[in-house]
């Protein structure tokens, strides 16, 4: 517990506030996300070294549920998905002439979800990592099988198509060394490809070059923002009252939302309006410029983003693609998540989880003076600000392994995401596919070894039973769920 | 043939294709799994979501179509020639990268990205490539020593 203080050394306290800088810019910029941002920067933080290094990607990931919310209030637009919501009633309340009020409102609110957050991250962290010691291949085979079916349940609006997004990131993921026999697989002699694809080169392409491409066939956005004085950024006592339960409702939800795979950020902030349209003593005035519209949502997208620390942190497995790229960056820096961590680099652990009490503070911060400033980021010109994001995303790529053939694959991840992006496929689900891919190959073959080539053996035990049964139910529910919809509309 | 049913096409060619260039790994037994078994699996796997995309591709049209009831308007669109442009252009850099180094490839690129994104004229683009190719080697290649082309 006492590594907990290792946030407060000099070095972390300046990745800490770089992190939460950097992410805040890129919750502001509209395009590119915190994944991408978070991949174009981990050459950068592997100098760092792991605790400083991912202090700063962790920074990066929750200072970007802040910033999102700065210009969806003033300009409508909104800086990444998580705050689309905020803009229903947070650009109207802005168009009242509220605009400081809800944006202080919205920054309060992710402070309070944060910090709640944590406190739950650290108290259930150890718990579900002691938990997770039992686990065998099996168990976890069955762990991952069972995210990947509610990643693809809840993401984007095709089942169809996310699984099969889900399946051509394990396929991508077979590419090169096999994890357990050393067979080299799919690489058709090419060099470079033997070690795998790069998770940098294909999430760098992905996530920064194919928005580059998108964003030249999307309307620009509107340039003009609202400029708001420091003295106007206090809510009335009327405003904050009304803000409280919404904020508490949004934090306990969200947590919870954010335990499971999928875009929990997204969700979370949408599923806390939907509860306080229904809930809220002043659900009429939701759509129009209601403070609960703000709070709810911005409560729920970062305690969102802290619950998807627990099973990155103590089972080993990223939900999302921005913990993806943690994991990402935790294996380069030789520090592996899961269980063990806790054992192994205990500084690095509570490190982490102590940089977000800091990185919190230091957002609440940062973002209530200087939100002219950050409202201002979002009205540089892409022309200006996207051959950057290709220039950083061919060093990231380039940098992964020093191999030209990683700049050929964030090239082709570029244009693959481009075209999915045009036919309503989400690069999410393969992200996630490509990053679990080697886990779910491994813990399979492990588990049939073991069980003598018994299939029984993966759902030998209670856990690995359990978590296979809802995966199966998982798989069928949306198909049952809409057959009962069609026989009950018949029946009327 | 709509959008979706050629997607649904196409990711049924790539299963095949894949599940074609897996056969030469041996699947062994389940006892002592071979390298060949989780690419089967996957690539089986891809086909049959590939055939049910296929054959729902109408309905979810259809469904589509019924809950926006036409009331969220597809936002205007410009044109999408400029991104095939840019897309070639990557490709170029990519095959250029080795021979012509990072800062010569990378000034190109950023001229070439910033003229199709909507840059006036030519000397805004050219101060443009020269500030963010001249910053990233300054802060990647001299100060945080990180190797690049």
């Amino acid at each position: 517990m006492s590594d907990l203080f290792v946030a407060l050394t000099p070095a972390n306290l300046l990745a800490c506030f770089v992190g939460t800088v950097l992410g805040t810019i890129v919750g502001v910029l509209p395009g590119l996300g915190p994944a991408g941002a978070m991949a174009l920067v981990l050459p950068l933080t592997i100098k760092l070294g792991p605790t400083a290094g991912l202090i700063m990607l962790a920074g990066i990931y929750y200072g970007a549920m802040y910033g999102g919310s700065t210009t969806s209030i003033l300009v409508n637009v909104p800086g990444e998905a998580a705050s689309v919501v905020t803009t229903i009633d947070g650009y109207r309340l802005a168009r009242k002439g509220r605009a400081g009020a809800a944006l202080a409102v919205a920054a309060i609110a992710s402070f309070v979800a944060g910090t709640f957050s944590v406190v739950a991250l650290q108290v259930a962290a150890p718990l579900v990592a002691r938990a997770a010691l039992a686990f065998g291949p099996a168990e976890y085979f069955a762990l991952g099988l069972l995210g990947l079916v509610l990643l693809a349940n809840l993401t984007g609006r095709s089942r169809a198509k996310s699984l099969a997004m889900v399946l051509l990131g394990v396929m991508l993921a077979t590419i090169g060394m096999d994890p357990l026999g050393g067979a080299v697989r799919f690489t058709f002699d090419l060099a470079g490809a033997q070690a795998g694809l790069s998770f940098v080169a294909v999430t760098t392409g992905l996530f920064g070059v194919a928005e580059v491409l998108a964003s030249m066939t999307e309307p620009e956005a509107a340039s003009a923002v609202a400029r708001v004085k420091f003295r106007e950024l206090y809510p009335s006592r009327e405003e904050l009252r009304r803000s409280v339960p919404p904020m508490l409702r949004g934090t306990v939800l969200g947590f919870l939302v954010g335990l499971m795979p999928g875009p929990a950020a997204t969700i979370a902030s949408f599923v806390s309006y939907g509860v306080e349209k229904k809930v809220s003593k002043h659900r009429a005035e939701l759509g129009s410029g209601a403070i609960e519209g703000v709070a709810g949502p911005e409560a729920a997208n970062n305690a969102a983003a802290g619950g998807g620390m627990i099973p990155l942190l103590s089972l080993g497995l990223p939900f999302t693609p921005s913990t993806a790229v943690l994991l990402s960056g935790m294996l380069l820096m030789s520090v592996t998540p899961g269980p063990f961590l806790l054992r192994d680099h205990p500084r690095v652990f509570w490190g982490v989880i102590g940089s977000f009490y800091v990185g919190n503070v230091m957002l609440l911060l940062l973002n209530l003076p200087l939100v002219g400033l950050f409202a201002r980021i979002a009205t540089i010109p892409p022309r200006y600000l996207m051959p950057a994001v290709l220039v950083l995303c061919a060093v990231a790529a380039y940098s992964d392994n020093n191999n030209i053939f990683d700049v050929w694959v964030m090239v082709a991840a570029g244009i693959a995401g481009w075209a999915m992006r045009a036919l309503d496929f989400s690069p999410a689900p393969l992200v996630l596919g490509l990053v679990l891919g080697p886990m779910l190959e491994r813990s399979l073959l492990q588990a049939l070894t073991i069980a003598r080539g018994d299939i029984g053996g993966l759902w030998a035990s209670w856990p690995a039973a359990g978590m296979l049964v809802a995966a199966a139910l998982a798989s069928v529910a949306p198909a049952v769920s809409a057959l009962v919809r069609r026989m009950s509309r018949r029946a009327v | 043939m709509g959008r979706d049913h050629w997607s649904a096409a196409g990711l049924a060619l790539l299963a095949i294709g894949y599940l074609l260039a897996g056969r030469r790994y041996p699947l062994d037994t389940l006892a002592t799994p071979g390298p060949g078994l989780v690419p089967l699996v996957a690539g089986v796997a891809l086909l049959a979501v590939a055939i049910w995309l296929f054959i729902t591709a109408n309905r979810a049209g259809l469904a589509d179509a019924a809950t926006t009831g036409g009331l969220i308007e597809p936002a205007p669109r410009r044109a999408a020639g400029r991104p095939l442009v840019l897309a070639a252009a990557l490709v170029i850099y990519a095959a250029v990268l080795p021979a012509l180094g990072f800062v010569v490839s990378s000034f190109a690129l950023v001229v070439v990205a910033s003229r199709l994104i909507g840059a006036a004229g030519w000397w805004r683009p050219a101060l443009l490539a020269l500030g963010i190719t001249g910053v990233s080697y300054l802060l990647f290649a001299r100060w945080l020593g990180v190797p690049l082309p």
